[in-house]
């Protein structure tokens, strides 16, 4: 946090001849700072550097963006809000609901941006009647992720249903590969676990578990259902997996050491530094289920009230960089994700975002678009938090599935 | 009154009053701001209203926080006893005027250098039975050798204690070191013409006399342990599931990570309690012994 408020304070004390040209400055918080994340970011700033303003990088990476909150808080504590900032699930309702958040109602009436969202997102970009962000991207959650050698070599194919998927894993065990990679790490032993929830269940069930915390569905038969086969699950998995990064094991699967991974489509970023190409070296395809649904995580930013109308045009152009369709789909190509805009052709894009893109549209229809638990678009943090510490406990000890459905129900009683 | 005198007078309070102040506001105040942020509903933001103590029931029925005070009597025991215990034993034994003690005072002392992080990500492969000492015993032979305590969730606080003992052994040596170099040799000699035997010495002459060390090492080590924040999540991440969850690991994700700033700062004013549960008196009573005896 230091080196970022001395990094700002450099820049702020720049010569001014260095941004003669600049119309203004926008200064944004952020904690994209991988490199395919650099690079995807450079597609908004050279667009908004084109309107005229300059882009004033205050990235603050770690701890999938707690880092940058505490950031932010800094600077509204002080009085000094950045021009804008990024935000995760709940984050920008949130602060939206501190009334720190400028109306976008405008841009979005001028623009029609509303009309080019998935109406399941607008419950985050828009606070009561104001909207208060704007998407660039979206993730899908539930993928599974495969080796294609492996697969042939153990003569599996695509699973339909979990319990097939557990079935495999046998046969990929005696074919020499481990059938799961995956960390202990609680947030990736919650992925798993929300895949199961709403693949074996449905999306009505989902809905009603995890977004409305309703005590009879958490304490449902189903859910303890739904933790018996996260348990069959845990037998996929080898004993390597303590510490382990979400990246390494999407290594593993890479390597081939591995035969699957279930995690989101950040991961497809990995098989393509190694240049292994979709559906000849490595193979996506959603959590199986027969009971279809897209589990999206979106990355949207904010715009914080601020007294000095240059700062506000900065604003109004930084917003309008991010929806425009060009720079959408230049910045998704680098990231990895489909555009949040669903009027955005993907022809160029791979196959994985190609079918993501399908899977969305039909997701809308039939109302199976959901927010991801893990990644907070589903429950608020406080509720998430319980959600993560049980299913990871459950997975690393002989917890029994009664007594994991009850310290579910408790803690988020406790919570509430 | 002279001029000289007056200053001589104000000076020390004059230079000592920026510190004071700066101790005042970021020490003090922030306590009473945490303790008054506890009683209130705070959620992301802090609010300042009063609920009474029901942040304090909301934390004392979170099973994680139970987990997270038990570890830390497990890590804070075991963690004084080995390190103190290691550091005495490595002290006496480079007392006795060993060849090379500079060099070998250097490596102990050297994992004192790295930061928590590192010790952390280094044992944590260390511990990984797939990667580190299983692995290497395994190939050296020895197939049926298992160390996978890192792994299981009742063991794993364990592995956090082996690195914090492994970091700060070191320290406590050279503390204890110290305190051996300044005990007057004379006392020593005077014991041998009793007749005392060197075991003997130790035990009832210089370890007692060492008790300023001790006040000193227990103090600092209890305090690491305390906030013992960056060796637990650079090492198992609070993990598996939440094994190694300790107050402050629970604190930071309360507060910062999961919205509940109220229950973040309640679980902040109990480790404030525990600490001067256990420190005060203790400080209180050497403090005052030590007037007596002068």
């Amino acid at each position: 946090m230091k080196l970022t408020t001395i990094l700002a304070a450099s820049i702020a004390f720049m010569p001014v001849a260095a941004l003669a040209e600049s119309k203004g400055k926008v200064e944004g918080i952020h904690h994209w700072v991988s490199e395919s994340e650099v690079k995807a970011l450079k597609v908004v700033t050279d667009k908004l550097a084109s309107k005229g303003y300059t882009w004033q990088d205050s990235a603050v990476g770690g701890l999938s963006g707690a880092n940058a909150l505490q950031a932010l808080r800094t600077r509204l504590a002080a009085g000094n809000p950045p021009a804008t900032m990024q935000f995760l699930g709940y984050e920008g309702l949130d602060w939206g609901k501190q009334g720190v958040l400028r109306s976008l109602n405008e841009l979005y009436t001028k623009n029609g941006w509303d009309k080019a969202l998935a109406p399941q997102l607008l419950s985050f970009v828009k606070n009561g009647d104001d909207f208060i962000s704007v998407p660039i991207n979206m993730h899908r959650q539930n993928w599974l992720w495969a080796n294609k050698a492996a697969f042939d070599k153990a003569g599996v194919k695509e699973p339909k249903s979990w319990d097939e998927l557990i079935a495999n894993g046998d046969k990929l065990r005696a074919a020499g590969v481990i059938p799961l990679a995956m960390g202990d790490e609680s947030w990736q032993i919650l992925e798993v676990f929300e895949a199961i929830l709403v693949d074996v269940n449905g999306p009505e069930f989902y809905k009603k578990a995890v977004v409305d915390l309703d005590e009879g569905t958490l304490s449902s038969p189903e859910m303890i259902a739904t933790f018996d086969k996260l348990r069959k699950v845990r037998a996929l998995v080898d004993d390597g997996f303590t510490g382990r990064d979400w990246a390494v094991a999407t290594g593993m699967v890479a390597d081939g050491k591995a035969a699957m991974q279930v995690m989101g489509d950040w991961a497809k970023g990995e098989f393509l530094a190694k240049g292994l190409k979709p559906g000849v070296d490595f193979l996506c395809f959603p959590t199986p289920t027969d009971k279809p649904n897209f589990k999206f995580v979106i990355d949207a930013f904010g715009m914080f009230k601020v007294d000095d109308a240059v700062t506000t045009a900065g604003q109004d152009a930084w917003a309008e960089s991010i929806m425009d369709p060009e720079v959408q789909k230049q910045f998704n190509l680098f990231k990895g994700s489909i555009p949040a805009r669903s009027d955005v052709p993907v022809d160029s894009f791979d196959d994985c975002a190609k079918r993501s893109y399908a899977d969305r549209e039909a997701a809308v229809k039939n109302g199976a678009m959901l927010g991801g638990l893990t990644d907070g678009f589903a429950a608020q943090p406080q509720f998430a938090g319980v959600f993560t510490d049980v299913v990871g406990k459950f997975f690393v000890t002989d917890m029994s599935s009664k007594d994991a459905v009850q310290a579910l129900v408790d803690g988020i009683n406790n919570a509430r | 009154m002279s001029l000289k005198n007056k200053l001589d007078l104000w000076l020390p309070r004059l230079v000592l009053s920026p510190s004071l102040l700066a101790v005042l506001i970021a020490v003090y105040l922030f306590i009473v701001w945490t303790a008054w942020i506890s009683l209130s509903s705070s959620q992301m933001v802090p609010k300042f209203d009063f609920v009474g103590l029901e942040q304090y029931v909301r934390l004392w029925s979170t099973p994680r926080w139970h987990t997270a005070v038990a570890n830390l009597f497990i890590f804070t025991t075991l963690f004084l006893a080995i390190t103190i215990s290691l550091g005495l034993f490595l002290a006496i034994l480079l007392d006795q005027k060993v060849r090379a003690e500079g060099f070998l005072r250097a490596v102990y002392l050297y994992p004192m250098a790295l930061s928590f992080i590192v010790t952390g990500t280094a044992w944590k492969w260390i511990l990984n039975p797939t990667l580190g000492l299983q692995k290497v015993v395994n190939e050296l032979g020895w197939t049926g050798f298992v160390f996978d305590w890192i792994t299981q969730p009742s063991f794993a606080i364990y592995c956090v204690v082996i690195a914090a003992v492994w970091q700060s052994t070191g320290f406590a040596m050279a503390i204890f070191l110290a305190g051996l170099r300044a005990i007057d040799t004379s006392i020593i000699k005077a014991a041998q013409i009793e007749g005392a035997s060197l075991p003997r010495i130790y035990v009832s002459v210089i370890v007692p006399m060492l008790r300023p060390a001790f006040l000193s090492v227990i103090v600092l080590l209890s305090y690491i342990s305390i906030k013992s924040f960056d060796l637990v999540l650079a090492l198992t991440n609070a993990g598996p599931g939440s094994a190694t969850e300790m107050p402050s690991t629970f604190m930071f994700a309360a507060t910062f990570r999961r919205n509940q700033m109220g229950v973040g700062a309640a679980s902040a004013i109990m480790m404030l309690m525990t600490v001067a549960a256990i420190i005060v008196p203790y400080l209180y009573s050497e403090l005052r012994e030590d007037r007596n005896a002068h």
